[in-house]
């Protein structure tokens, strides 16, 4: 025992720390003023404007990731009726896309992504 | 001794602080795919959840399968618009039979995750939800089975590899710093039990252990960030699962998983009807189950007696009102004619013929006196005298006549339907005899005979016995004690259709007694093997949760959970006891 007891004891913290942090949702103001949540890898921040949607590519550390190759789609929930808007690269990490009605503020809504390398991630914004 | 265990807590303290920081310091959140759950024999499938649905996804056999639920009530929701962002565009998905949505779906056979856009639309209410399903690759699955079999070491074993290799993947994939950090304090720890053996330069340890901390430490909380896109670990293999060969179909199937929680397909949630509903705290009072029966309101029911014996005859239309008649207030409802006895004729016809022969003298003295009365041989006074007479002896004359003829009207006392009616042509009634019973149907109140003295202006409900319920305003209570109880009166509100006056009923009445708690129909609370008291709680869109709770009765149905589950909980109140039957 009086040679054991240390090291168990240091095995033990070492295990207790090893526990993960749980998941939880995700919902923050970016950089560019809109709602940021996470889509698979990546987070992305939704700005609506009048009948313009932009959503801004940020990836693990936030840093932007280049837009180009992506393709996206937001369907947004106006005034109780969904609205489709494609979403094409623009400059930098941004994906913008005009929709047909106005938007408010803060629509609810979901944003999908398709990578260039094919895989998909979408995130919703409540 | 005691240094060697300070030398092993300071170690421990360290590799703690170290190995934490990085933890604490993940300002940010995991991007891991929801649990994967279940067993092989489960075909993949995804979920998503808004505050009003809950959709369900199985791809099966190139088609996409959608189960659209009431988040709430776990209602299925039918005639719903279902709109897929596939990756051949937007789809709509068709309704079927059993309220399902289907769509041809090609693409979903690829492995791989899918991410799915989907647009509901029931009603008024438009959700978009994410769904994300992940289709696994048949061939990779194929190896991991073939060393199936485990034995229940072999089991724990591999379950603890598992989270010793989810550790050492989240380190190794994380960054060196983090690895570097936890080999330093391991060496630290193991440095300081060195040199504690050794008793010697204690302050000089503390000094370098603290100074390697803070770099490593600082290093550490420098990584700001969080944990992103590790594929979820495999969940460790199920022994069950693991007898079934992979390449079976698979085959969905409503079962206990190891975990404890019952998997419920979405189809076999439907056949069971499971039904669901949010717990909400709330204060209650206990309620008292009373015997009761219904009775006419008296301030709308009647009765039509006869105040003299007689015999009976119909009104004026020829027809006594038959039962269920609707009459007014006032309507005449049968006549009765008073019987003349003998005697009474006899002296009536004196009476007659008197009368008769003093108006003959007194009509033919009236002639005389008009003609005399003209000439002034007689005065108009005597004239005038004889006139008043011969009126008031005609009128004792017709008076005479109508006694006889005359019968008493029975006259409606209220509006309503004749509800009893005793009439018969030609029978004779006895006075205080009841003849029709009048009641109002939109107008009957409940007595209830109550053991507690109830609150007063304290509402109730009357449950009949086909189930129905009534809402029962409360009238007032006895203070006279009938069979050691006391009669309290309620007045039905509401619809009253389907009653009848007699009719027994179980009156539930609050009493004073308030209690905290979340009011469960009672059908939610099942019992356990062990005989402890259960309620399932929907945690995922097919997953259910045994809770175990203590409950108190509340009233005839629902009991109050005091504790075991919190509000805001989907639990089943349709099905459980079906649910409990799972294996």
């Amino acid at each position: 025992m009086t040679m054991l007891a240390p090291w168990a004891l240091t095995l033990a913290a070492g295990l207790a720390i090893a526990v993960p942090v749980h998941a939880h949702e995700v919902v923050g103001t970016g950089p560019n003023g809109g709602r940021v949540t996470d889509a698979g890898k990546y987070h992305v921040e939704l700005v609506a404007k009048d009948a313009t949607v932009d959503v801004y590519l940020t990836d693990v550390d936030t840093k932007p990731v280049p837009a180009a190759g992506f393709k996206g789609t937001a369907i947004l929930v106006v005034d109780g009726k969904p609205a489709r808007v494609a979403l094409t690269p623009a400059d930098g990490s941004r994906l913008s896309g005009k929709a047909d009605v106005p938007l408010k503020p803060n629509p609810k809504g979901a944003v999908q992504l398709t990578a260039p390398d094919g895989t998909s991630a979408s995130g919703k914004f409540n | 001794m005691s240094i060697r265990f300070a030398a092993a807590f300071s170690a421990t303290l360290l590799a703690a602080v170290v190995l934490a920081g990085p933890a604490h310091a993940h300002g940010g959140h995991d991007h891991g795919a929801p649990p994967t759950p279940v067993s092989n024999s489960i075909a993949p499938r995804g979920e998503a959840l808004s505050d009003a649905f809950e959709l369900t996804a199985v791809p099966r056999d190139g088609k996409l399968t959608f189960y659209l639920d009431r988040f709430r009530t776990n209602e299925p929701v039918r005639g719903a618009a279902i709109e897929v962002e596939t990756p051949e565009g937007p789809r709509t998905a068709t309704e079927t039979a059993d309220a399902a949505y289907m769509l041809p779906a090609p693409w979903v056979a690829k492995p791989g995750n899918h991410d799915l856009l989907v647009t509901v639309t029931a009603g008024d209410v438009t959700d978009v939800l994410t769904v994300s399903l992940n289709v696994p690759d048949a061939r990779a699955a194929a190896p991991g089975a073939a060393m199936a079999q485990p034995s229940p070491t072999q089991d724990a074993l591999t379950a603890a590899s598992t989270i010793v290799g989810g550790l050492k993947d989240r380190l190794v994939a994380k960054d060196p710093v983090l690895v570097a950090t936890a080999a330093a304090a391991f060496l630290l720890g193991m440095l300081v039990v060195v040199v504690a053996r050794g008793r010697r330069g204690v302050p000089a340890v503390a000094l370098i252990a603290i100074a390697i901390t803070l770099t490593l430490g600082t290093a550490a909380f420098a990584h700001g960030d969080e944990d992103h896109g590790k594929p979820a670990p495999a969940m460790p293999p199920v022994q069950g699962a693991a007898l079934i060969a992979p390449s079976e179909a698979t085959t969905d199937l409503a079962q206990r998983l190891p975990d404890g929680s019952i998997f419920v397909p979405k189809p076999t949630q439907r056949l069971l009807v499971l039904r669901t509903t949010m717990t909400e705290a709330g204060t209650f009072r206990r309620t008292v189950e009373l015997p009761g029966r219904v009775i006419p309101d008296p301030n709308a029911s009647g009765v039509v007696q006869s105040s003299v014996g007689g015999r009976v005859s119909p009104p004026p239309s020829g027809v006594f009102p038959r039962l269920g008649t609707k009459v007014r207030k006032g309507d005449v409802l049968a006549y009765v004619t008073q019987p003349v006895q003998a005697v009474d004729v006899s002296d009536m016809r004196q009476r007659q013929g008197e009368l008769d022969q003093q108006i003959g003298i007194v009509e033919r003295r009236v002639e005389r006196f008009k003609k005399l009365s003209v000439t002034g041989a007689v005065a108009q006074t005597q004239l005038d005298d004889a006139q008043s007479e011969l009126t008031g002896l005609r009128d004792r004359r017709a008076a005479l006549d109508r006694v006889r003829l005359e019968p008493e009207t029975l006259i409606a006392p209220v509006d309503g339907i004749v509800a009893q009616a005793a009439a018969v042509s030609g029978q004779m009634a006895t006075p205080g005899a009841m003849v029709f019973q009048i009641i109002d149907p939109a107008r009957l109140w409940v007595e209830a005979l109550s053991f507690d003295a109830l609150t007063a202006a304290q509402d109730a409900t009357a449950r009949l016995a086909d189930g129905r319920s009534l809402t029962l305003a409360y009238q007032g209570s006895g203070f006279a004690d009938r069979n050691q109880a006391i009669p309290v009166q309620f007045a039905v509100k509401g619809d009253t259709s389907g009653l009848r006056v007699g009719q027994f009923v179980t009156v539930l009445a609050g009493t004073d007694a308030e209690q905290n708690g979340l009011a469960l129909p009672r059908s939610s609370v099942v019992r356990s093997g062990n005989g402890q008291d259960i309620v399932y709680e929907h945690t995922t869109a097919e997953r259910f949760e045994a809770r175990p709770v203590r409950v108190v009765p509340l009233d005839g149905t629902r009991v109050l959970v005091a504790e075991g589950v919190g509000p805001g909980k989907r639990i089943v109140t349709l099905g459980a006891e079906l649910l409990d039957q799972v294996r």
